[in-house]
């Protein structure tokens, strides 16, 4: 007989805590739940969930992808760049953000599945490369994407539509829930899927069951490259004046919101759905606090606490496994 | 007789009571003026090769610096070379490229310094060894001696007070019905022109409102809250809030803005820097009160800004002239290499709304 699986799995915990923290914002201030602040906190997680999204694959093989925050940047900042300087239609440059990010993506996987160099190493590489990459593309000026009022500024539409009544919408919640369940399905449903999971509970094993682990590597860094360019065009339409050198630090939000959503922090099991929820709680705490009177720096404190809770969780599970 | 003579003093006390309004404001006019003519006629003995340590590379502002300082180093025949850390919030990094520049022994270092007090180590080494440093955006209050040959900076506390008379003028009729809140964004409390932008509009805010008889109680940041001048405890008329960010971005400056511009008794807010000014755009964006029911003040220019001018969600901005700012710099390292005494140098501000963006002395610092 086998034992019946609990219903309280982390990704519902984390679920719940998402609940009750948007009730407890929302009754010590009455501001955080006006519409307009959903609107603002929704338009900032795009990028936030989009990162989350593709770096649960590395963590999920064991591996981290440190060079999603400062590529995000890199990657808007060569897209501004097109359509500022080169006047390359929008719709192009967007493909040059999202190819550019997988095609660093794939350089981590590269780095890391060829070349042997540990994860943590190779993508703090090329973070650092990256970083560097974006003030060399720009000489090291900030670069303006075009707003949602000039012609070519239609890509803000993506992520937030305008009602005839002015009532504006977040679209970019409907991408990220569909991009949340078409991934969910690639990780739990697809050879892909299966293998990431593997190579992340027992590498050894999976080679000697024959998976091509090294290709299979190399993808998993190309999706989190892919996503960190997705992410870039959602960070231009919300911000719109990229700044080179910022980005850092951006990734460990992102990392710590799939960890906080139940992703194992040394490989072998999570889930897509648990870490956008996940992602949602970094965000709510980061744009919540201030509303409750602490300032952002009480926020990187308490994220730091709700980080250990979620690894202990992870570490209390496997032992209970064991 | 004595009558006669009591008649005379008092005329001259008038007279020279009156005198002394222009007085001051000539004093002023010329000592800009001075601190430019130092430089008629400068040429370099030697084709030399300066360092440039910016704040960071982080807003359009430092592009405008950056191009003043290429068109004096093409007039004077020498050359620089400028870094900076990736965001103003660096502050390590920037001591370590500071002291990596003044290591190369160069003829000069122009200095844009993130946090005054972290680079005073710095300054003494540099005056040590013989490297004149010109302070330029920011000036060094405490800077060792013989290090700082020349401070070039707009007079920020006097930005931040042209920022409030503005701010204040649009928002007075609103006052005195019961408690208004006026919001400041500043992106940090430790560099000296934000802190000095940043009381100057507090300051001078809290003066007019006191002049009409309204009351001032602060909010919000502690280093603000506790540097202002005049304000009350508990109830008053007006709520000055002031939120600094844990780190100098658009985005945790957004969320910031967001929380001040989302209470129902705000009425004004002012942007006191380009990344703040940018981040109460970008808080904005859901909530479009700003030249509706909220009246917004910005600081610098960069595409937005000047966007959010012309179409009316700024009142207006002030904005430096960060061109002049890295020009004189250039200038100011080349004589000081030279071996001349130099002078400071203050370069203007301007206030600017959708009605005189394009004239000939404000259209020129409004960078992209």
């Amino acid at each position: 007989m086998t034992k019946k699986k609990s219903i309280f799995t982390q990704e519902v915990i984390v679920g719940i805590v998402l609940v009750a923290l948007y009730f407890i914002f929302r009754t010590i201030s009455s501001d955080f739940g006006k519409y307009t602040t959903f609107l603002s906190m929704m338009d900032i997680s795009y990028y936030y969930a989009l990162m989350a999204i593709g770096v649960a694959f590395p963590l999920i093989t064991g591996g981290v992808d440190l060079s999603i925050g400062t590529g995000m940047i890199c990657y808007a900042l060569a897209g501004g760049c097109l359509i500022r300087f080169y006047n390359v239609p929008t719709g192009l440059a967007m493909l040059v953000s999202v190819l550019f990010g997988l095609g660093i993506g794939l350089a981590n996987g590269v780095l890391i599945s060829v070349m042997g160099l540990p994860p943590f190493l190779a993508t703090l590489c090329t973070c650092m490369i990256t970083r560097g990459l974006g003030s060399v593309v720009t000489g090291s000026f900030a670069i303006p994407w075009p707003t949602a009022k000039q012609d070519n500024g239609w890509f803000h539409s993506i992520f937030k539509i305008t009602l005839a009544d002015k009532t504006k919408l977040p679209l970019g919640l409907v991408w990220i829930i569909l991009l949340m369940l078409i991934m969910q399905f690639v990780l739990a449903h697809t050879r892909f899927g299966r293998y990431t999971i593997a190579i992340g509970s027992n590498k050894e094993a999976a080679i000697l069951s024959g998976i091509n682990v090294k290709f299979y590597h190399i993808m998993v860094y190309a999706v989190s490259g892919l996503f960190a360019g997705l992410a870039s065009i959602a960070y231009a339409a919300v911000i719109k004046t990229v700044q080179p050198g910022t980005g850092a630090g951006m990734e460990l939000d992102a990392i710590g919101g799939a960890i906080v959503g139940g992703v194992s922090a040394s490989g072998g099991y999570g889930t897509i759905y648990g870490t956008v929820i996940g992602a949602y709680v970094i965000l709510f705490l980061k744009q919540g606090l201030p509303y409750i009177g602490f300032n952002a720096n009480m926020q990187q404190i308490i994220t730091g606490f709700v980080l250990i809770g979620a690894v202990t969780i992870d570490i209390i599970k496997r032992k209970v496994i064991k | 007789m004595k009558k006669k003579m009591l008649a005379v003093m008092m005329s001259a006390v008038l007279v020279g009571g009156l005198m002394a309004v222009p007085a001051f404001a000539a004093e002023n006019l010329s000592d800009t003026t001075e601190g430019i003519a130092q430089f008629d006629g400068l040429e370099a003995k030697e084709a030399y090769d300066f360092q440039i340590v910016v704040k960071s590379f982080q807003s359009t502002y430092w592009q405008a610096a950056l191009q003043g300082m290429d068109q004096a180093a093409e007039e004077l025949g020498v050359t620089y070379s400028a870094q900076g850390p990736a965001s103003e919030s660096d502050i390590a990094d920037q001591v370590n490229m500071l002291n990596s520049a003044i290591n190369g022994a160069p003829a000069g270092v122009g200095l844009a310094a993130c946090d005054t007090s972290s680079v005073l180590e710095s300054l003494q080494a540099a005056a040590d060894a013989g490297v004149p440093i010109v302070a330029f955006d920011t000036g060094i209050a405490d800077a060792p001696e013989g290090s700082v040959v020349c401070t070039v900076v707009t007079d920020n506390t006097a930005a931040g007070e042209v920022a409030a008379e503005n701010l204040y003028a649009a928002v007075k009729d609103q006052i005195g019905n019961g408690t208004v809140r006026i919001g400041e964004i500043n992106q940090d409390n430790y560099a000296l022109n934000i802190q000095q932008r940043g009381l100057g509009f507090i300051n001078k805010l809290i003066e007019l409102a006191a002049a009409d008889g309204y009351t001032v109680a602060m909010e919000g940041n502690e280093f603000y809250v506790d540097a202002a001048e005049g304000a009350v405890e508990g109830d008053a008329d007006i709520i000055l809030e002031v939120r600094v960010p844990a780190q100098t971005t658009v985005d945790l400056c957004s969320t910031e803005a967001g929380t001040i511009l989302d209470k129902e008794d705000t009425i004004a807010v002012f942007g006191s820097n380009q990344t703040a000014a940018e981040g109460l755009l970008v808080a904005n964006d859901n909530r479009e009160v700003l030249g509706d029911t909220v009246v917004g003040v910005g600081f610098d220019a960069g595409t937005s800004i000047k966007a959010a001018v012309e179409d009316g969600t700024f009142l207006g901005a002030v904005t430096q002239s960060p061109l002049m700012m890295g020009y004189y710099c250039i200038y100011a390292l080349t004589a000081a290499a030279n071996g001349e005494e130099l002078i400071d140098v203050p370069t203007d501000g301007y206030w600017y709304d959708a009605s005189n963006m394009e004239d000939e002395n404000i259209a020129p610092n409004l960078y992209d």
